[in-house]
């Protein structure tokens, strides 16, 4: 069985071993025991409310209960952009016209800004390959929604997330080579690398400061603005049905989107329901309806929250947990859990 | 011999057959007899006008063959660039990329349209007719202008500039202005000069072209290429104006990228290397002794200019030049009157 739940002390050398897996092109989980044990100690910090919300990161592993191992990771940074810059690209709109020429055009700009300072930000998605299966992935990443909802005063208004550009390949992003190249004269992985170790801030200020017209970058580059790399279109989905969407911010190296969303408007925020565990009971079982579907519930403490699918469906403020769900929540009949359908309701008019 | 001398109403015709056979693209001559009626009376009057300040005067000189009595040049001088508004152009800006903790360091160009040469006297409409010889001519016509601002420096500005035409190809394509213009202009480089009439100081130039700095690098490889390149027609007024004391590479023109020359005018070795002396008429035609250098010489009456060149010693440290009755004939001056004269 799956957990996602809050990392602990213990899971640094599992985190190790799969961060070894995640390979280029995830900035915030590399295989660096010293980075790694720095992040899991603010993690650990946060859960423990030792330190300001603007400085917590909260970590999620997904562990299988039947080996003990880690399946995956995903974390909610408290705020971004407050210790060093926080840069993206706004593309904005220039409109040069002339009445006498009869001549208007209307040209996108890319802008150098720090709006996105101070969101909260969804990062650092990994799902280990022998688990990408099932609802594995939408566990992973709609847990953190689940959480958000629960604990909504810990964030700020609003909610981001940076995914990957477009690469091509080889593994080169067009964007990157049309634009950030000529200012950097070094490889898009050795920018990768230092944003990694926390020096983007760094690169960043190397970033031609005036606004640039995007006409002007070479046509492989204009056409990957805001596009996201193959491998991350399923994930931009998830995040796109939970309310999360592209307005126009984009990464300044490899140009891929950034999505937000106000906490508010957030389906989990919007449609998560609090229910009281009910006794493990034939009679319960007798009330579920005949198609169940599956159902994301998580236990209500923050120290140790814990989240699962199940089938179970909640009726009537009540929903019917198996022992086994139980144990995995940590809760018992009585306790309070939020639920939150796992797949967008359909509508049925 | 060559003279130089104020356009003439008499010379309307000659200058419509040498418009005729000007390149498309090159904006050296007005094409019209419309315009270029208008060029001349512009031109009577700024040299009949008494100024304080410079304004809207334009000069124009012509290179005349006194042996065929045909003019066979051009030359003119605006006296304040962008009158009636700007004059825009782009300037090459450098900016340094340096980060220590990255151990980076090098640097990007970048184009920022500009107003700096509004108010800068402009030199323009420099055209030889292909049957002038090389020597001492072409250059007698480039500085002959010059030669007049330093009698008249109350005309002029205290800084001049020069565009030069950029490279375009047989269609008159630019491939500047295809990476650049034409993303905001929308039309063909020969259309775009036609509508505008070849003027930098519009102000549809500032609604239209870009705000922000061009970043160089940013541009196709044939755009960057051109900067700064000039017209093969123009290779001969870039080598006699860098001559003078002109530079390139600051700024270019936001339309073809040809480059914009321009000096302070005391780096110009007409105005530093130009003295005043008296005439004195010489009779014998025996050469002097020691080596013989070309000079250019002008009367200075103003709206009776006139230059021409003469072989002579050394003039430097002398009180007067000698000149045949001939050459006093050409210059309409008399012994004892003064003249400016500069060594080519």
């Amino acid at each position: 069985m799956l957990v996602v739940r809050a990392i602990n002390e213990n899971d640094l050398d599992a985190l190790y071993s799969m961060a070894t897996q995640v390979g280029t092109g995830m900035t915030t989980l590399k295989p660096d025991m010293q980075m790694l044990g720095d992040r899991l100690a603010t993690a650990c910090a946060s859960f423990a409310e030792t330190i300001p919300p603007e400085q917590r990161d909260y970590m999620f592993v997904m562990e299988d209960t039947s080996n003990g191992r880690l399946a995956g990771v995903c974390a909610i940074k408290g705020a971004v952009g407050l210790t060093e810059p926080f840069y993206n690209y706004r593309i904005g709109t220039l409109v040069h016209s002339s009445r006498e020429l009869n001549v208007f055009t209307k040209m996108d700009t890319l802008y150098l800004s720090n709006d996105l300072t101070g969101s909260s930000e969804l990062c650092s998605l990994f799902l280990h390959p022998d688990y990408r299966q099932g609802y594995n992935g939408k566990l992973l990443s709609k847990s953190r929604f689940l959480f958000i909802a629960q604990f909504p005063h810990l964030f700020t208004q609003k909610i981001i997330a940076e995914m990957r550009g477009y690469q091509a390949e080889d593994g080169s992003s067009p964007f990157y080579e049309g634009l950030g190249r000529h200012f950097f004269k070094m490889d898009f992985h050795h920018v990768d690398d230092l944003t990694a170790l926390g020096k983007k801030s760094f690169i960043a200020e190397l970033m031609p400061r005036q606004p640039l017209y995007i006409d002007y970058l070479p046509k492989e580059a204009q056409e990957v603005v805001g596009a996201v790399h193959k491998s991350t279109a399923p994930a931009r989905r998830l995040l796109e049905q939970e309310g999360m969407h592209y307005e126009g911010y984009v990464d300044i190296f490899d140009a891929g989107p950034v999505l937000q969303a106000r906490v508010s408007e957030l389906r989990a925020i919007r449609d998560s329901d609090l229910a009281v565990v009910s006794p493990d009971t034939d009679m319960t079982h007798a009330c579920a309806p005949a198609h169940p579907e599956p159902t994301l519930v998580s236990n209500t403490i923050l120290k140790d929250f814990r989240m699962i699918v199940t089938q179970a469906t909640p009726v009537n403020g009540a929903i019917d947990l198996s022992t086994l769900d139980q144990q995995l929540l940590r809760c018992h009949a009585g306790d309070t859990v939020r639920t939150l359908p796992l797949n967008v309701r359909k509508n049925n008019v | 011999m060559y003279v130089v001398r104020p356009v003439e109403a008499g010379d309307i015709a000659a200058l419509e057959a040498l418009s005729a056979v000007t390149m498309p693209g090159v904006h050296t001559l007005p094409k019209t007899r419309d315009k270029i009626e208008q060029a001349v009376e512009r031109s009577l009057a700024s040299f009949a006008a008494q100024v304080d300040i410079p304004s809207e005067e334009s000069y124009l000189f012509v290179l005349e063959s006194l042996s065929e009595r045909k003019i066979v040049g051009t030359a003119a001088i605006f006296a304040s660039a962008g009158s009636n508004g700007t004059y825009f152009s782009f300037r090459n800006d450098v900016i340094q990329q340096v980060s220590r903790d990255l151990n980076i360091s090098h640097s990007v160009h970048a184009l920022t349209l500009c107003s700096e040469l509004t108010a800068y006297s402009q030199l323009s409409s420099f055209y030889l007719d292909a049957s002038v010889p090389e020597g001492p001519a072409p250059a007698l016509l480039s500085r002959s202008r010059l030669l007049f601002a330093v009698q008249q420096p109350q005309r002029f500005g205290d800084r001049f500039f020069v565009p030069l035409a950029g490279v375009t190809d047989e269609n008159g394509g630019s491939p500047f202005w295809d990476a650049l213009g034409r993303k905001f202009f929308k039309m063909d480089f020969l259309d775009a000069e036609r509508t505008i009439g070849g003027a930098r100081n519009r102000t549809l130039i500032v609604e239209l072209m870009p705000h922000y700095p061009v970043y160089v690098p940013l541009l196709p490889g044939d755009a960057q290429a051109a900067m700064g390149q000039i017209h093969p027609s123009g290779e001969q007024a870039f080598n006699l104006l860098t001559e003078e004391g002109f530079e390139a590479d600051e700024y270019i023109d936001i339309f073809d990228g040809g480059p914009i020359l321009q000096a302070h005018k005391h780096a110009l070795r007409t105005f530093t290397g130009s003295q005043t002396l008296r005439v004195r008429t010489s009779l014998d035609a025996a050469p002097a002794e020691g080596p013989l250098y070309d000079y250019a010489i002008a009367n200075n009456a103003g709206p009776g200019f006139r230059a021409v060149t003469i072989k002579s010693a050394e003039l430097e440290g002398c009180e007067a030049v000698a000149l045949s009755p001939e050459i006093q004939d050409i210059l309409r001056v008399a012994d004892g009157d003064s003249v400016t004269c500069v060594r080519l």
